[in-house]
C-alpha cells in the first residue's frame, strides 16, 4: 500500500484506524513496564536508569550465588505444584458434582464456591493467619498451598465446569452398558475427554500460585519466603538489577510453564483424536 | 453402614475390593467428593476463617498483641465515632470508580478491536494480553516505579517534548497509582469483551448498515448491546480489583493514599490490633457484598464471574 492510498484508507476508515491507535497504546502500557524491568536487570549500574548506560551479566552471576533468592524460587515452586495439582483435582470433583449431578441451591453454592475470586487478598490473609493461630496451628508451608489452592479454586473450577457442559453423555452410557464401572468409565473415557482443561485449569492455578502476594505475606516465614515476598521486600527499599534479574526470571518461568501446559494439551489431544 | 468398615479384622485384598465398591455405589460419599470436595474447602478455609474474624470484631486487643476475650462493641464504636477509617472506605470505593472509568474505554477499545480484527496477528496480539495474568501483580506494579520517577520515560519524554520545563511528579501520587493499578487491572476488562465480541455474526452488523444505519448507529444499536455481558463482567471485576488493591498503593502512591486493603494490613500486623483488622475487613466485606447485591438485581454475578475465561 502506498502512502497516498494509506492516507485515503485513514481518511475513510478513521473509526478503525483510531480504534488500531488506541489499541496500541494500550499495549505500549502494558509491555513497556517489562522491557523495562528486564532490560534493567543486564544494567550496570546499581540504581538502574533507563535506558542503562552499560550492559553486564555481574547481576546474574551475583543472583546465582544468593541462597534466599534461590530458596524463594524453590519454596514458589514446590507450593506451585501443589497447589496445581490440589485445585486440578479438586477444582474438577467439583464441576463434575455440579454438571452431572441434581442438588438444591445450586446457583447459590456455585457463587459460594467463587467467593474467592471476590473477597480482597489482604481480608483472606487476615481471616485465615486469625483462624489459623486461635485452632493452634504452626505457621509452615502447608497454609501457602491450602490458602493457594483456595485462591486457585474458582478458576480451575470454571475452566473444568464449561468443558463438561460441551461433554457428550452418551459417550459415558455406552461405556457404562458395555460393562465398565464407574472408576473405569471416568478413567477411560471422561478423562481423557476433560484432561486439557484440567492442564489448562492446573497451569493457571500453579501461575496464580506463583505469583500472590498479598494474601501470602501473612504466612510467610522466613524460611518459606516465597518469590513475590522476596521481590516486594526489596522493591520497598531500593530496586537494584538484582531484584530485576529475580523479576526476569519469573518472567520465563511464568512464560514456560504455560507453553509446556499447551505443549502437554496438543500432545493429548493428538493422542486420543 | 460405617460400622461394618470400622470392624475390619483382616485387610486381604478381597475385603479392600468390596470397601472400594461400596464406596463407590455410596451415594453419599459421592456427593461428598463431587461436589462436596471445592465446597468444603471453601467453607473450612474461607467461611470460616470469616466466621472466626467475627468473633475477633467483638474482641478488643491488650497489650504485645494480645487479645482480651471479653465481649465488647468498641471496635465498632471505634469505626462509627471516628471519621478516619470511613474515608479511608470511601476513597477506596472513589478510586475503584475511577480506575473503573479509565479501564472501561481503553479496555473496551482493545477487546473490540481483537474481536473484529482479522489480521493474522490477532492470536499473538491476544496472546500478549493473556501473558499479562501470568506475569506476578508485583512484577507489573513495582515495574512502574523506574518508569514514572523524575529521571523516568515519562518525565524524559514530556520534558523533550517541551510540555514541562520541570520534572513533574508522577511516582508516588495518586495519578501514578491510578495509571499502574489501571494497566494491571486491563486485562480484566479486554478478555470478557473479546469473548464476547467475537462472537458476533458479522452479518447482523451488516444487515444494519445495510438498512441505512452509519458506523456509528450500527455500533451504538447493534455491537454495543450484543457485546454487553462482557462489559459487565469487565465492571465488576475491575471495581472489586482496583477498590481492595494493595500493591498499586503500596508501591505507587502517595502518603494520601491509604487505602482500605493496606490499612487493615497495618492495623494487622504494625499495630497488632487483630480485633480491630477484623472490624475493619468485616465493614468492608458487607459494602461489598451489598454493592453485589444490587449489582445481582441488574446482572447475573456467576455469569460475569466467568467472563474473565477464553
Amino acid at each position: 500500500m502506498s502512502i497516498r492510498e494509506y492516507v485515503s484508507d485513514v481518511g475513510t476508515n478513521w473509526n478503525w484506524h483510531g480504534i488500531k491507535l488506541v489499541s496500541a497504546l494500550v499495549y505500549l502500557s502494558m509491555i513497556l513496564p517489562l522491557v523495562v524491568v528486564v532490560v534493567n536487570s543486564f544494567s550496570s549500574q546499581r540504581i538502574a536508569t533507563f535506558p542503562p548506560e552499560g550492559l553486564t551479566l555481574e547481576w546474574y552471576v551475583e543472583f546465582f550465588r544468593d541462597e534466599m533468592f534461590l530458596s524463594a524460587v524453590w519454596v514458589s515452586t514446590q507450593v506451585g505444584i501443589a497447589a496445581a495439582i490440589l485445585a486440578g483435582a479438586i477444582g474438577t470433583l467439583t464441576a463434575m458434582g455440579f454438571v452431572r449431578k441434581p442438588f438444591p441451591m445450586k446457583k447459590a453454592l456455585s457463587i459460594a464456591l467463587l467467593t474467592p475470586m471476590i473477597v480482597p487478598p489482604v481480608i483472606v490473609g487476615v481471616a485465615a493467619t486469625s483462624f489459623f493461630t486461635e485452632i493452634g496451628l504452626d505457621r509452615s508451608i502447608w497454609w501457602l498451598i491450602v490458602m493457594h489452592t483456595l485462591l486457585a479454586l474458582p478458576y480451575a473450577f470454571l475452566i473444568v465446569r464449561s468443558r463438561l457442559y460441551l461433554f457428550d453423555e452418551t459417550l459415558e452410557d455406552a461405556a457404562m452398558t458395555l460393562g465398565a464401572d464407574r472408576l473405569v468409565t471416568f478413567r477411560e473415557i471422561t478423562l481423557p475427554q476433560i484432561a486439557p482443561a484440567i492442564i489448562t485449569a492446573m497451569v493457571l492455578s500453579f501461575v496464580i500460585s506463583f505469583g500472590e502476594f498479598t494474601a501470602s505475606q501473612f504466612w510467610v516465614q522466613r524460611e518459606t519466603t516465597t518469590v513475590p515476598v522476596v521481590i516486594y521486600s526489596m522493591v520497598r527499599t531500593t530496586i537494584t538489577p538484582k531484584v530485576n534479574v529475580l523479576a526476569t526470571l519469573v518472567l520465563v518461568i511464568t512464560m514456560v510453564v504455560p507453553v509446556v501446559g499447551l505443549a502437554i494439551q496438543r500432545w493429548l489431544t493428538s493422542d486420543t483424536s | 453402614m460405617s460400622s461394618e468398615t470400622t470392624s475390619t479384622t483382616a485387610e486381604t485384598p478381597d475385603r479392600i475390593e468390596s470397601i472400594r465398591q461400596r464406596l463407590m455405589e455410596s451415594e453419599r460419599f459421592g456427593y461428598l467428593l463431587s461436589p462436596g470436595s471445592g465446597l468444603l474447602w471453601v467453607l473450612l478455609f474461607l467461611f470460616l476463617p470469616l466466621t472466626v474474624i467475627v468473633t475477633f470484631s467483638f474482641f478488643r486487643a491488650g497489650e504485645f498483641g494480645t487479645i482480651i476475650y471479653e465481649p465488647t462493641l468498641e471496635n465498632y464504636r471505634r469505626f462509627v465515632n471516628g471519621t478516619v477509617y470511613q474515608r479511608v472506605i470511601g476513597r477506596s470505593l472513589l478510586i475503584g470508580v475511577v480506575t473503573t472509568l479509565i479501564v472501561l474505554p481503553f479496555g473496551y477499545t482493545l477487546g473490540y478491536f481483537l474481536g473484529r480484527s482479522k489480521s493474522r496477528w490477532t492470536p499473538l496480539l491476544l496472546g500478549l494480553v493473556v501473558v499479562q495474568f501470568w506475569v506476578p501483580l508485583v512484577i507489573r506494579t513495582y515495574a512502574w516505579i523506574p518508569i514514572l520517577g523524575r529521571q523516568g520515560i515519562v518525565n524524559d519524554f514530556l520534558l523533550w517534548l517541551g510540555v514541562v520545563s520541570q520534572p513533574v511528579e508522577i511516582l508516588y501520587t495518586t495519578h501514578g497509582m491510578i495509571l499502574g493499578l489501571s494497566v494491571s487491572i486491563l486485562p480484566f476488562m479486554v478478555l470478557p469483551v473479546y469473548s464476547i465480541v467475537s462472537t458476533i455474526d458479522e452479518e447482523i452488523i451488516q444487515a444494519a448498515k445495510t438498512l441505512g444505519a452509519s458506523d456509528a448507529r450500527a455500533f451504538r444499536e447493534v455491537t454495543f448491546p450484543l457485546s454487553w455481558p462482557g462489559i459487565v463482567s469487565g465492571i465488576l471485576f475491575t471495581f472489586i480489583l482496583s477498590a481492595g488493591s494493595y500493591l498499586a498503593p503500596q508501591l505507587l502512591g502517595g502518603t494520601g493514599d491509604r487505602l482500605i486493603a493496606p490499612v487493615i494490613e497495618t492495623v494487622f500486623s504494625q499495630d497488632f490490633n487483630w480485633p480491630f483488622a477484623a472490624t475493619l475487613s468485616l465493614v468492608y466485606v458487607a459494602l461489598i457484598v451489598g454493592i453485589l447485591y444490587l449489582f445481582s438485581r441488574k446482572a447475573d454475578i456467576e455469569e460475569a464471574l466467568e467472563g474473565t475465561q477464553l
